[in-house]
């Protein structure tokens, strides 16, 4: 656990995502609690279906979340407002009533105010940095540097915490828009953020081309005229112009080739080594997910089964479908292919959740499964007679 | 290994409006019965044209340089649109990358699995009929032909005569049974499930239809090889009437009581041994005797004792006599073609073809060689039909480009000039002028006189193989086709046989509740459910070659091993030989018995699976192998650089020389040949050469194979 002691970046606690369909509830998302520590890559897994996308595009707020909290850098940037409302409507008890508005309205009050919390703490950066500048200087320069320090207090002003999150998508085709110059996607979040200088967006523009491996004449060109490759890396480039903390990269590599795959992973390792990138990796290619992340989420019908290090969790896989998701993968060796067994996994045979409920556990330090009481004692009995 | 699918030589190229872009460029492989060949390599390698060529699905500004494709001794570059029909999607089928686009969205699973069965049942109906007779009435001339006595000739015609009348008896008898075994199992199949909803006391919305459906398919199955009428006759139809009345009085408990009697018996009646009833038709129409009572095991040896006392006897030694008559009178006209052939060669030699000359020649010598053929030989010389289509094709190509290569090739000097003329005033013009994409005269007729020197090789060598041919295998061989064909005559394909074979398909893929699923459209099904039905649908035709084009590559892995389990367990029960691309290795390490490795239009390197995993040799494998991580690799990735070359403007030598670090001058200077390292093992690069500096592969990949052999010394202890 080389990551221990570090300052908590993201964290997610009992993230419910309910998508209804008429009187159909989908859970795509169930009570998943994790949290994410700065500079680390966290990688969450699973089939298709399982809710790792919606996790993330919860996170960045894409969807207004159904219950739990977000909290990012320490403050809450989401909360699940839609469950305290759905109780309001159905509840008669009037101190219940009472209770359930003023939960509402604190949610509320928190989500404005993080966005200006963090306008503020942008503030007395810039209060810090430009003033003394200012003091120091005088006449002409003076005037200069005033106008500019009026100019980052009012982008200042606009920004929001949520900018610092940032996702790259899973097509790099879909995710780009075609009618747009590659300078126009990247430019759009600082053009958003009240950036009008040109030669400044121009400049930002060309120092993430180089950074992601494309060059400056690339930037007058549509997305159409590039490679899969190269586009994946124009989507990196736009999600770091903004200088996030946060990365959410939602399957980046799984539309490519394999030779361009490894262009893309190098690339995010570079970055993230460089710029001190934290990333929540979502992917379904394990061996991917292996060799990039430090610690693995494993996802399971909307549920976290199994968050471990990665190393230890493909080295001591505890749930059952951890297990049987690790027996899938494909290696690049056929005699190893031809006596490979995939293990199955059946919920309703492996597990006994009639009489007692599971919740997530710690087994050991960092090692967390979804077991209930009885599990839990055969896995740590497991674990000790190792 | 019997040999299914021989690819030599393909060339392919598309026209576009910057020029010609060559994707296949020569490429020869071999594809055995029961084997999985992996074609690896990235997008726009060429591997997916490949299979397309073989599916004969290439897009419309699609060319075929030159190069063959021999399935089942056709040529599938040459044979019309008409004779693709019978094979493409029947002999060989096609799974395709996304199961999403590749079914249709309105239009519900069961018709779409039914479809081809539907349409494909009765072309297939007609053409084993005409096989039957038209095969039938060429032997029945040559017996009469080759008959040296009168007494040989009467009986001959009779005995052949006597095999018309015996198709009919042979048809309705089969025909009979067929349809009672389908009867009972479809019974069976209601009687499943509508008992299973009554236990639960849960009678779902067509549950009457159900039971009527079982009163009706219990009444049809009786049948003297099926239920036995004279034993079961009374009780089935007695239970069977029960069962609507009980039904309708919603006394489930009788319902299910006559239920399962019926199940029973039906269950005995589906598991008994189907009679061979091509050799009882022939026992009742030539003894003119009933048939004598016993069980169908015993019933089919006693008729195969008759069979081969009375049958092999005269009609075996009359129709191989005729069989050998043929081949000679064969073998006469294959002389007298031969010599034609040579005659005809300098016609095609000439420097400019004359259209009339050579349109006349091409027509005389097609019939020639269509009189070649043998009409009693079984299977089909691939070089005899496809030589006058092949011809044919080659000699359009010719003319036409000698008219079209006059107006590109003026078009191609205008613009040249206007690039010159800017040129010279000092411009830098920002386009550039491509190659004018004249069609090779000079190639199409290396390939025309290709094509007769072929015949005419292969002509000599039926020659001298003349003496060794077994006559006698080869007459057993055209009585089991004549039984194939008949056999073939009989199998009918009704709406309700279709729906009840998909739905058996259904299961093999693995879907569950196949008869709920049955009604859904398609984005009712999951990724991985959407893929099984497309499998399902490539394999309704029952073909012996399945294409699988990156068939898992938009699933996810637990999803990707079961298609992949799937496909390889279909592969062995149903003898398929696989064509499978893709460019995951690790699937690959999975399922491939031999891999290609594709780079440019070109295979750079081929071998078993071992060969390609621990041995690989070819710079690009390496590079490949290296980019990939596995569960171990903790360093840095080693990314191949650079992109794949413009086909437009192919390079001179080794197209992966720009981005290979171990490239030497000769790479970028002439194209490698390929080496041979082992019988199953080749690739192609200069590196191989004896002369060539000795070079290691890199240390990802050579730590890798070190990693996999400790893991199988580990696994071996």
């Amino acid at each position: 656990m080389t990551n221990q002691n570090q300052e908590l970046l993201l964290r997610v606690e009992h993230l419910c995502q309910y998508f209804k369909a008429g009187n159909f509830v989908t859970k795509a998302v169930d009570d998943v609690s994790f949290d994410i520590r700065k500079g680390e890559v966290f990688g969450l897994v699973g089939e298709s279906g399982c809710g790792k996308t919606t996790t993330g595009r919860s996170i960045i707020g894409l969807y207004n979340i159904t219950s739990g909290n977000i909290y990012f850098k320490g403050m809450r940037i989401a909360a699940g407002v839609q469950s305290y409302r759905d109780e309001l409507k159905k509840t008669k008890d009037p101190a219940r009533i009472s209770q359930l508005k003023a939960l509402i309205k604190a949610a509320q009050k928190e989500k404005k105010n993080c966005d200006r919390e963090y306008a503020a703490k942008r503030r007395s950066e810039l209060e810090a940095e430009y003033g003394p500048k200012i003091r120091a200087a005088s006449g002409e320069e003076k005037a200069k540097l005033e106008a500019k320090y009026k100019d980052e207090l009012r982008k200042a002003g606009k920004s929001r915490l949520i900018t610092q999150i940032q996702m790259i998508f899973q097509d790099p085709i879909a995710s780009l828009d075609p009618r747009m110059t590659v300078r126009e996607i990247i430019s759009e979040g600082l053009v958003i953020q009240g950036e009008r200088d040109k030669k400044v967006i121009d400049e930002k523009v060309y120092e993430m081309l180089e950074l992601v491996g494309l060059v400056k004449e690339h930037a007058s060109r549509y997305p159409h005229e590039f490679s899969g490759g190269q586009r994946q890396r124009i989507g990196v480039a736009r999600s770091i112009i903004m200088n996030p903390e946060l990365i959410i990269a939602d399957e980046p590599v799984s539309a490519l080739d394999v030779s361009v795959q490894a262009q893309v992973i190098n690339l995010l390792n570079e970055l993230r080594e460089r710029l001190g990138l934290t990333i929540l990796f979502i992917a379904h290619d394990l061996s991917v997910v292996k060799y990039f992340s430090d610690r693995i989420g494993v996802m399971y019908y909307g549920k976290m089964v199994e968050l471990a290090d990665s190393d230890e969790l493909f080295a001591h896989p505890l749930h059952p479908y951890t297990k049987s998701l690790l027996s899938a993968i494909p290696l690049p060796d056929p005699v190893y292919e031809k006596q490979r067994r995939r293990i199955t996994y059946n919920p309703l045979a492996e597990h006994d959740y009639t009489v007692d409920q599971p919740s997530f556990r710690e087994v050991r330090p960092g090692h967390f499964v979804q077991c209930n009481e009885a599990e839990y004692q055969k896995i740590l009995a497991e674990l000790s007679a190792k | 290994m019997e040999n299914k699918l021989h690819v030599q030589d393909l060339r392919i190229s598309f026209r576009t409006s910057n020029g010609k872009v060559q994707a296949v460029r020569g490429i020869d492989f071999d594809l055995a019965r029961g084997e999985t060949l992996a074609i690896v390599g990235e997008s726009g390698s060429g591997k997916s044209v490949t299979s397309k060529a073989i599916l004969g699905i290439l897009a419309g500004n699609s060319i075929v340089e030159s190069g063959e494709i021999i399935y089942n001794g056709q040529d599938l570059l040459k044979i019309s649109e008409e004779d693709f029909h019978k094979i493409r999607g029947d002999r060989i089928a096609m799974i395709f990358q996304d199961p999403m686009s590749s079914l249709n969205p309105i239009v519900r699973i069961g018709r779409q699995l039914t479809e081809a069965m539907l349409l494909k049942g009765r072309i297939r109906q007609r053409e084993s009929r005409r096989a039957f007779r038209t095969y039938l009435k060429s032997l029945r001339d040559m017996m009469v032909a080759s008959a040296t006595e009168d007494t040989q000739r009467s009986r001959a015609a009779a005995s052949c005569g006597k095999f018309q009348q015996f198709e009919k008896k042979h048809t309705q008898l089969e025909a009979a049974y067929n349809a009672a075994h389908e009867a009972a199992t479809e019974a069976l199949d209601d009687i499943e499930v509508i008992s299973f909803e009554l236990e639960k006391n849960t009678v779902a919305k067509g549950a009457a239809d159900r039971i009527k459906d079982i009163a009706r398919c219990s009444r049809e199955s009786l049948n003297d090889y099926v239920v036995a009428p004279d034993k079961y006759k009374a009780e089935v139809t007695q239970n069977a009437s029960d069962l609507e009345e009980n039904f309708k009085k919603k006394d489930y408990k009788a319902v299910l009581g006559k239920l399962y009697r019926l199940r029973e018996i039906l269950a005995e009646g589906a598991k008994r041994p189907k009679p061979n009833f091509f050799r009882m038709g022939y026992y009742l129409t030539f003894s003119n005797q009933p048939l004598p009572d016993m069980p169908p095991e015993k019933l089919n040896a006693f008729l195969l004792d008759y069979l081969e006392k009375d049958f092999m006897e005269d009609f075996l030694s009359d129709a191989k006599r005729a069989v050998a008559y043929s081949a000679d009178q064969c073998y006469d006209r294959i002389r007298g073609t031969l010599q034609e052939l040579e005659a005809a060669k300098p016609v095609f030699a000439a420097e400019r073809l004359d259209r009339k000359q050579c349109m006349g020649t091409w027509k005389k010598l097609g019939a020639a060689v269509r009189e070649t053929i043998d009409p009693l030989a079984v299977g089909r010389d691939s070089l005899v039909y496809t030589f006058s289509p092949g011809m044919k094709s080659e000699l359009d190509k010719y003319f036409h480009g000698v008219k079209a290569n006059v107006g590109i090739l003026r078009k191609y000097e205008r613009e040249k000039r206007k690039f010159d003329a800017i040129v010279a005033k000092g411009g830098k013009p920002d386009w550039e002028v491509a190659d004018a994409a004249v069609t090779d005269l000079d190639l199409i007729k290396t390939n025309l006189s290709h094509i007769i020197d072929r015949l005419t090789e292969h002509y000599r060598e039926l020659l001298d193989a003349a003496d060794s041919r077994d006559y006698h295998a080869e007459t057993i061989g055209a009585i089991d086709y004549l039984m194939q064909n008949a056999s073939g005559i009989v199998d009918r394909v009704t709406p309700r046989i279709a729906r009840h074979r998909a739905i058996r398909l259904m299961e093999e893929v693995g879907i569950s509740e196949p008869h709920k699923r049955f009604r859904q459209y398609p984005f009712e099904f999951s990724g991985g459910m959407r893929q099984r039905i497309v499998i399902a649908i490539a394999l309704a035709a029952n073909p012996d070659i399945l294409i699988c084009d990156e068939p898992t590559t938009a699933l996810d892995v637990t999803i990707q091993s079961q298609i992949l389990e799937l496909i390889n367990k279909l592969k062995t029960e149903r003898r398929l030989s696989v064509i499978f691309i893709t460019h995951d290795l690790g699937v690959v390490a999975n399922m491939a018995d031999r891999v290609a490795v594709m780079y440019a239009g070109k295979i750079v390197e081929y071998g078993t699976s071992e060969d390609i995993f621990y041995h690989a040799a070819h710079p690009y494998t390496w590079a490949l192998l290296s980019s990939m991580p596995d569960l171990d690799t903790n360093e840095k990735l080693a990314a191949i650089p650079g992109t794949p070359p413009n086909m437009i403007y192919p390079p001179k030598g080794d197209a992966f020389a720009p981005r290979n670090q171990y490239a030497m001058q000769i790479d970028f200077e002439r194209q490698p040949p390929m080496f041979r390292i082992s019988d199953t093992h080749h690739a192609a690069t200069w590196l191989l050469h004896p002369d060539a500096p000795k070079v290691d592969p890199p240390k990802a990949v050579m730590e890798r194979i070190a990693r996999m052999n400790q893991r199988r010394e580990t696994a071996n202890d």
